[in-house]
């Protein structure tokens, strides 16, 4: 059966289209770039498909630049800081969601209040503190502080409450302890809530810009948000071509990431929302 | 005895954590902070008490000034097509009219996806004058006249800064109002069917009325992250805000003023107005979301 279409479902299809053209085009601009040579990026008329595409771009911003190491860098940072971030956080909404005790709504409340605390407000004390413990230049300031994570408690108490109190019973009365109760019957069980919880924090310290430009010195410490800023407007000026190609590697793990985690991802989504 | 007492300790000893951390950087740096606003501190002394002075400065400052203002017509500019554009847009993607749905939801979220710093690199270099896309291709050959300005005049900085932000964040803005779209009861858009009602009629008399907490709760957040903005006006025109500061917000002067120039204590005092005036509206926020 065909239906008839009408004249406000093609106009509708044409306001929603043109929007997601341009929605697209400053990515798609990005992706050409990159494989174009420096002196076709800088000439009119434009070229919607590079006429000499070319994978020199990617060769110089590896060999040229400090991108590699600074893509060691960002990897080593955000692996810290999902590893932590998420060990602290499933055993914070496990003590939130499993005990009853002394204190416990006021302090989960107090936990979520800390949300609300402007990020500039810290910023200036939190860079005098660093001095003085000597942190300064170095990667402690976006890993440590990073460890009270109010938003990952709340996500992994949501999602630990899933897990049926019987389960913990039966760990007791075989002899788990606290912790081994937590360790061995609940971590098993809300392995996607787990990697859904590390996607944002990965996501989080990888495009994470302004602490390391605060904190870090050292080029060689950079990360690769810092990098990228770095050779388009200071360090080397009109380099186009190495942006564009940066630009595309910096966003690929991610993409990647995504990608292979989705299926997780998307249950982990679910599951949080149905219980929220 | 451990053993007798650990099952009541665990749980504070599993949420210690995150309160030794908070402690040390979070709630020490917030008295800190408001201390360090009193003080006459520059660079590595800390300085005399000198009272309100900093808070006192802030009134005559040219520069808190014209971040405030500039920041405030930046919000004035972007939140119209970013939360009521973001609801048109949820509204026009719910119709069951259209058809490829996900695939243009997931193109309208993609640029959430992209780090700040390669959202304002793409777009420096689509409104780059003379070879940027947006210039050569609809300036000069469609509309036959002189490349745009997009970066460097003083009249356009905040202009180009709404349209990265539109780009980037309209995605966020689609999410929440899709969500809140769910909510409204189907028997409402039965009966206004049933009434005969248009689709702008419905949109006005039953989406709209329907939609006022969420579009509230969007403004106050659209609101905070403007305030709290450095990435994109740092990308596009750097620390000094572009030429004649006129794209200087309030969250690059703080950075400035604190980690250029290294008035600890003035810039204390600069966070710390921006920062109530952010924590005011985020309660209201919180508020908004209790209700609905």
């Amino acid at each position: 059966m065909r239906r008839k279409v009408s004249l406000s479902q093609v106009v509708l299809h044409a306001v929603v289209g043109i929007g997601a053209i341009s929605m697209l085009i400053p990515l798609y601009w990005t992706v050409v770039s990159a494989f174009k040579p420096l002196t076709e990026i800088m000439t009119v008329p434009v070229t919607f498909i590079p006429l000499h595409p070319t994978l020199e771009n990617f060769a110089g911003l590896l060999t040229q630049t400090l991108f590699a190491r600074s893509m060691l860098n960002s990897i080593v940072i955000a692996l810290a800081n999902v590893i932590l971030q998420v060990f602290f956080c499933s055993l914070a909404g496990f003590a939130f969601s499993k005990y009853r005790f002394r204190g416990r709504d006021a302090l989960f409340t107090l936990v979520l209040g800390t949300v609300m605390i402007p990020q500039y407000v810290t910023l200036i004390p939190n860079y005098v503190v660093m001095g003085k413990i000597g942190w300064l230049d170095t990667w402690a300031p976006l890993i440590v502080p990073g460890i009270a994570n109010a938003f990952g408690i709340f996500w992994m108490r949501q999602y630990i409450a899933t897990v049926p109190d019987e389960f913990l019973d039966a760990a007791r009365i075989d002899g788990a302890g606290e912790f081994g109760a937590f360790w061995r019957i609940v971590v098993p069980v809300i392995k996607p809530g787990l990697v859904t919880l590390a996607l944002f924090i990965f996501l989080t310290s990888w495009n994470e810009f302004l602490l390391p430009l605060v904190y870090l010195r050292t080029r060689e410490l950079y990360t690769v948000q810092l990098i990228l800023a770095n050779i388009f407007r200071v360090q080397y000026k009109v380099n186009y071509h190495w942006v564009m190609a940066a630009s595309i590697l910096v966003t690929l793990p991610i993409g990647v990431l995504f990608a292979t985690l989705q299926k997780q991802f998307i249950s982990g989504l679910t599951l949080g929302g149905l219980k929220g | 005895m451990l053993s007798a007492r650990w099952p009541k300790l665990a749980p504070y000893v599993f949420i210690s954590p995150f309160f030794i951390i908070f402690l040390i950087f979070g709630a020490f740096p917030i008295v800190f902070s408001g201390a360090a606003s009193l003080l006459d501190w520059q660079g590595v002394t800390m300085g005399q008490f000198i009272g309100f002075q900093n808070y006192l400065n802030l009134f005559r400052d040219n520069d808190f000034r014209q971040a405030v203002v500039n920041t405030v017509y930046l919000l004035a500019l972007s939140g119209p097509f970013t939360i009521g554009g973001g609801l048109i847009l949820a509204v026009l993607l719910n119709s069951q009219l259209l058809r490829f749905r996900g695939a243009f939801r997931t193109i309208y979220y993609l640029p959430m996806a992209v780090s700040l710093v390669v959202a304002g690199l793409a777009f420096a270099m689509v409104l780059n004058k003379p070879f940027g896309l947006v210039n050569d291709l609809i300036v000069r050959q469609f509309l036959h006249s002189e490349p745009i300005d997009f970066l460097t005049s003083p009249t356009l900085a905040i202009p180009t800064l709404t349209l990265l932000i539109i780009w980037r964040y309209i995605g966020n803005d689609l999410v929440i109002m899709l969500a809140g779209l769910q909510s409204i009861p189907a028997d409402l858009y039965e009966a206004s069917r049933i009434d005969g009602a248009g689709a702008v009629q419905t949109f006005l008399y039953i989406t709209l009325p329907q939609m006022v907490p969420i579009i509230l709760f969007d403004a106050i957040l659209t609101t905070v992250n403007t305030f709290n903005m450095f990435a994109e006006p740092y990308i596009l025109f750097g620390t000094e805000g572009g030429v004649n500061q006129s794209a200087l917000t309030t969250g690059l002067l703080v950075y400035r003023v604190s980690f250029r120039f290294f008035k600890f204590g003035y810039g204390a005092a600069m966070a710390y107005v921006i920062g109530v005036v952010i924590f005011g509206l985020s309660l209201l926020q919180l508020r908004l979301g209790r209700r609905d």
